[in-house]
Parts: structure tokens; C-alpha cells; sequence
């Protein structure tokens, strides 16, 4: 299944399914819960056509404080509601004494961060009944890391439970930003965890950084990576990002159906791919 | 909790920096690729509050706007988990902190209640409207009203004109329904004069016309037969409007 990211700006479009057909769409449940009017009938219109994935913005697993339980109550009615297949989230954190950031602030790789995060992942799995899949996010600087990247996610994992989204471009800008090699650090990771990758381009904003924008079209080292990755996996749902200068539907069903190409190739699939 | 005191302590500056922009000094962080978070997280902020209120943004100096934008993150604790909700604290935090008087914008508290009404009665959640019939008296039947609506009292016109000037020649009272088309769901608003305003309140407590223009004499308002007549004209034409919806039944 190659899904793409759901946004108000091309609604109609997808609900048409003229130009543009995934096999599902992925959207965060914070940008459509509690909501009426013109878009929740939007909403029920897209749904009755596509399997739905959700990928949450607010959850915050990384912060220091507690978990928002309303928040949390909220999010297990609506992925009953809408019957989603999977809940995403990230591995970062977005809010601190009690003040929301939105945006993704990397988490210290650090032993007692990891046992933190763990015990956090794993109320919010008993609570809501499912796994949590978690992203390995992009992130510009680490901060006060006593372990690397990789063992601190090998052990969120491990200790966890969790499932892991792989976005194969935040490995990418990553490996870019921190100077290391992406597949080195993708065959460290339990790959036996993936349940969900993400694809998306970004935008090089100096000679050795990469901000992961979701702005621009993916560009061939990705899909590079994103095909030797694959390799690697057992078949999973592939879902394109694409958040600003959205382009015409034809461009994105033409990056979509070239990431579905790389899959049927890879995973020697046809029509019956399943999440 | 399993963090370490030093954990949580570097997690918080980390934060308070992308708040704030104020330096900090965090081991191991990049200094350079430090300020594209706050970059980021800023922009965020900024971009929300424009898009939530256009005509604040266009009207306001953007020297006196941006520094609204910074106090407002830097301070204020951002509560929503969702984004499009965040304008309210915004709004909130101007009332709170009297920004008409600090910023010499002495309508901003009702452009802001405005705009925020605006964006709030697009995306609040279904209200189901109780059963209503098409037929029934104007005067005695109890009216159903759309229930997705909010009354607004205004000291500037600020649903009428836009540029600061014009507003601060024409203080007074104001009141504006704004309220969303069951179909379209698009915001439609209206200028209400006082009795206007004070007959829908009233009817959205289940009060008859013919009740509500008996009271008027209490308000000073001699009861007339144009009263009469105007005032079902006004509720005829919102029913075409889809705000009043109809009759008890």
C-alpha cells in the first residue's frame, strides 16, 4: 500500500480520486479532531473512500511531564471513530512545563531518557489497546547525548515494545546533517520492528545542512535509499509527505506510483500488498 | 518519573530557548543549527496567528505585531493541543495583559474577539438543532435558532471597516451575530442594532416574540407597530439566511 498525506488543500481532489489515487491516506488526528462544519462532512467524504492511517503531532513522548490523559481519551475515540489502521507518533518531544511548542524537539540520548520515554510508550500502548509506532525523527543538533542515536533507539524499542516508523528521508537528512552513513544506521536498527515508512523531500539550507521540510519533491538519493531499505523489510504501508508548495495531483501520483513501482519490484507483490 | 534531574533541566532550556530566543548554553548542541529551532517554532507561531487574524496582521504595524507575537509565546504556556486553537490564548493573553492600552490599539480586544469568532464558529464541533417545523405564528410560536452561532458586543465597528483610523472615529456600541450555513458551513455575520441584538438573545432562550416585545417599554423602546413589523421582517430574512431555522414543534 502507498498512501499520501491527507491536507485540506487538495481534499476535493483526493475524494474525486481523478488525478490522484493512493491506496490510503495518513492524517494527524489533532488537525481533525473536534471539529464541524464544512470539513468534518470532508472528513466522513474521504474516509468512506480510503483506508485511514493516523500520525499524531501532540502526544509528545519525549517530554518531562505527564502524559495528557483528556488528550490521550480523545485520541482513542477518534481512532475507534474512524476505524485507523495506525497510530504513529514521534520519538521527540514538543512540549515542556506544560507549554506546547508544536514542533519536534530532539530528545537527549541519554540512558534515563530512554527509561523515561519506554515507560511512557507503554501507558499509552495499555491505554489505547494497540502499538504505538513510533518515527525516528529528523533532528539539526543532538543535545547532551551520552549514547548514539542508534542505541538510544535500539533501546526505546527494546524496552518499549514499540513499532518503529522508519522515514527513509529523516535517515537521510540525518546522515547528511550528522555525518554518517545512512545505511549503516538503518541495518543497526530492528528492522523486524518497521510497521510504517514515510517518504518526503526537504530542502538543503547550507552547504552541510538539510532542513526536512516536506516542501519539495523527493529527490534520487532518496528513493535510492528508500529501495535499498526496502529490501530489508517485509511489506509495509509507504505513505509520501507533502506539506507546503503542494504541486499539481498529477506530480504527486507521479512520485506515488514510482514509490509503488519500487515496491512491487522489491516485495515482487502486485495488487495484494498488506500493511 | 525516570529522568534525571539534569535531563529534564537541559529538555527545559532546550524549550524555553525555542520560546524565548534568548541564549543558552546547552552541552553538546551546535549553536548555528540551534537557532533554526527557534526559527522553526517561531515561524510556526507567527504564521498562525496571521492566517487567524488577516486583518489584525494588515492593519496593525508589523513592528507592534511582532512584538505581540514574541511576548505571547515567550510568556504565555501555548495549552492547545490543537493548533487552530491556539488564537484564542492569543486573544486571551491580549485581554489579559491589556494590550489595548499597551500598544495604544484601543479596538483590539474586539478585532481580535472578531476574528477569533470568526475561525471559531467555521470549526467548532456540530450543535444538532432541536425539532422545528416550517410553519408556525411569528408572534406566539417559540422560534428555533441555528444553534452555531455567537453574539458579539462590540466598542468599534470592526466587522464594518478595517483601517485603525476610521474605527477609532466611530466608537460606540456594536453588536454583530455571527453565525454558520447549515449546508455550506461558510461564517456569515450581521450588524444588529441594540433591540435586534437583544430580541435574538432572548428568542435563544425560548422567548416569543410577542414576550419579547412586551418587555420592550421596560427598555425604554416605545412599542410601535413598525416594531412590530421590523422585527419579523428581520427574523423572515434570517430564516432565508438559515439562522433562524423555524418553529417549535
Amino acid at each position: 500500500m502507498v498512501g499520501v498525506g491527507f491536507r485540506r488543500e487538495f481534499a476535493e481532489e483526493m475524494i474525486s480520486g481523478e488525478h490522484i489515487r493512493p491506496d490510503f491516506i495518513e492524517f494527524a488526528p489533532e488537525n481533525w479532531m473536534n471539529i464541524g462544519g464544512y470539513w468534518k462532512k470532508v472528513l466522513h467524504r474521504v474516509v468512506e473512500k480510503y483506508p485511514v492511517l493516523c500520525h499524531g503531532l501532540s502526544l509528545s513522548i519525549g517530554s518531562p511531564e505527564e502524559l495528557d490523559k483528556p488528550f490521550l481519551q480523545y485520541i482513542k475515540t477518534f481512532l475507534r471513530e474512524y476505524n485507523v489502521q495506525i497510530y504513529s507518533e514521534h520519538l521527540s518531544y514538543s512540549k515542556c512545563d506544560n507549554a506546547h511548542m508544536y514542533d519536534l524537539l530532539p530528545i537527549p540520548f541519554r540512558m534515563d531518557a530512554v527509561k523515561h520515554i519506554a515507560s511512557r510508550i507503554q501507558q499509552v500502548q495499555d491505554y489505547l489497546q494497540r502499538p504505538l509506532v513510533m518515527e525516528i525523527v529528523s533532528y539539526y543538533t543532538p543535545v547532551a547525548a551520552e549514547m548514539s542515536e542508534v542505541d538510544f533507539i535500539n533501546e526505546v524499542v527494546k524496552q518499549s515494545g514499540c513499532q518503529l516508523l522508519l522515514d527513509v528521508n529523516n535517515i537521510y537528512v540525518n546522515a547528511f546533517n550528522h555525518r554518517y552513513d545512512a545505511k549503516a544506521f538503518i541495518q543497526q536498527l530492528p528492522l523486524d520492528k518497521v510497521a510504517y515508512i514515510h517518504m518526503a523531500g526537504h530542502e538543503q539550507v547550507a552547504p552541510d545542512l538539510i532542513i526536512d521540510t516536506h516542501g519539495e519533491p523527493i529527490i534520487d538519493p532518496v528513493y535510492d535509499l528508500f529501495e535499498w531499505t526496502i529490501q530489508r523489510l517485509h511489506p509495509v504501508p509507504v505513505l509520501l509527505e507533502r506539506d507546503f508548495n503542494i504541486p499539481e495531483m498529477a506530480e504527486l501520483q507521479g512520485e506515488l506510483t514510482k514509490l509503488k513501482n519500487i515496491c512491487h519490484k522489491q516485495w515482487n507483490l502486485k495488487d495484494e500488498l498488506v500493511a | 518519573m525516570n529522568l534525571l534531574p539534569d535531563t529534564y533541566h537541559i529538555q527545559q532550556t532546550f524549550s524555553a530557548y525555542c520560546r524565548t530566543g534568548e541564549k543558552v548554553k546547552l552541552p553538546g548542541v551546535k549553536p548555528q543549527r540551534l537557532k533554526h529551532y527557534r526559527q522553526l517554532v517561531f515561524n510556526m507561531i507567527h504564521d498562525t496567528m496571521e492566517h487567524a487574524f488577516p486583518i489584525a496582521f494588515r492593519h496593525i504595524p508589523a513592528t507592534k505585531w511582532n512584538k505581540m507575537v514574541k511576548e505571547f509565546f515567550s510568556r504565555h504556556a501555548c495549552r492547545s493541543y490543537q493548533v487552530w486553537k491556539l488564537p484564542l490564548e492569543f486573544y486571551t493573553y491580549a485581554v489579559e495583559h491589556n494590550w489595548e492600552e499597551v500598544y495604544a490599539l484601543p479596538f483590539l480586544n474586539d478585532l481580535l474577539a472578531f476574528e477569533w469568532a470568526e475561525m471559531e464558529v467555521y470549526n467548532m464541533e456540530d450543535i444538532p438543532a432541536p425539532a422545528y417545523s416550517l410553519s408556525g405564528n411569528w408572534l406566539e410560536t417559540p422560534l428555533v435558532l441555528n444553534p452555531e452561532y455567537r453574539l458579539l458586543r462590540f466598542s468599534y465597528p470592526v466587522h464594518l471597516l478595517a483601517k485603525p483610523k476610521e474605527l477609532l472615529k466611530n466608537k460606540g456600541v456594536y453588536f454583530v451575530l455571527l453565525f454558520r450555513h447549515p449546508e455550506t458551513g461558510h461564517v456569515e455575520f450581521t450588524d444588529l442594532s441594540p433591540w435586534l441584538a437583544f430580541l435574538t438573545e432572548q428568542l435563544a432562550m425560548g422567548i416569543t416574540v410577542r414576550d419579547i416585545l412586551d418587555y420592550a417599554p421596560e427598555l425604554n423602546i416605545t412599542q410601535t407597530d413598525t416594531l412590530e413589523l421590523d422585527s419579523i421582517a428581520f427574523l423572515k430574512h434570517m430564516q432565508e439566511l438559515h439562522f433562524v431555522l423555524g418553529f417549535q414543534s
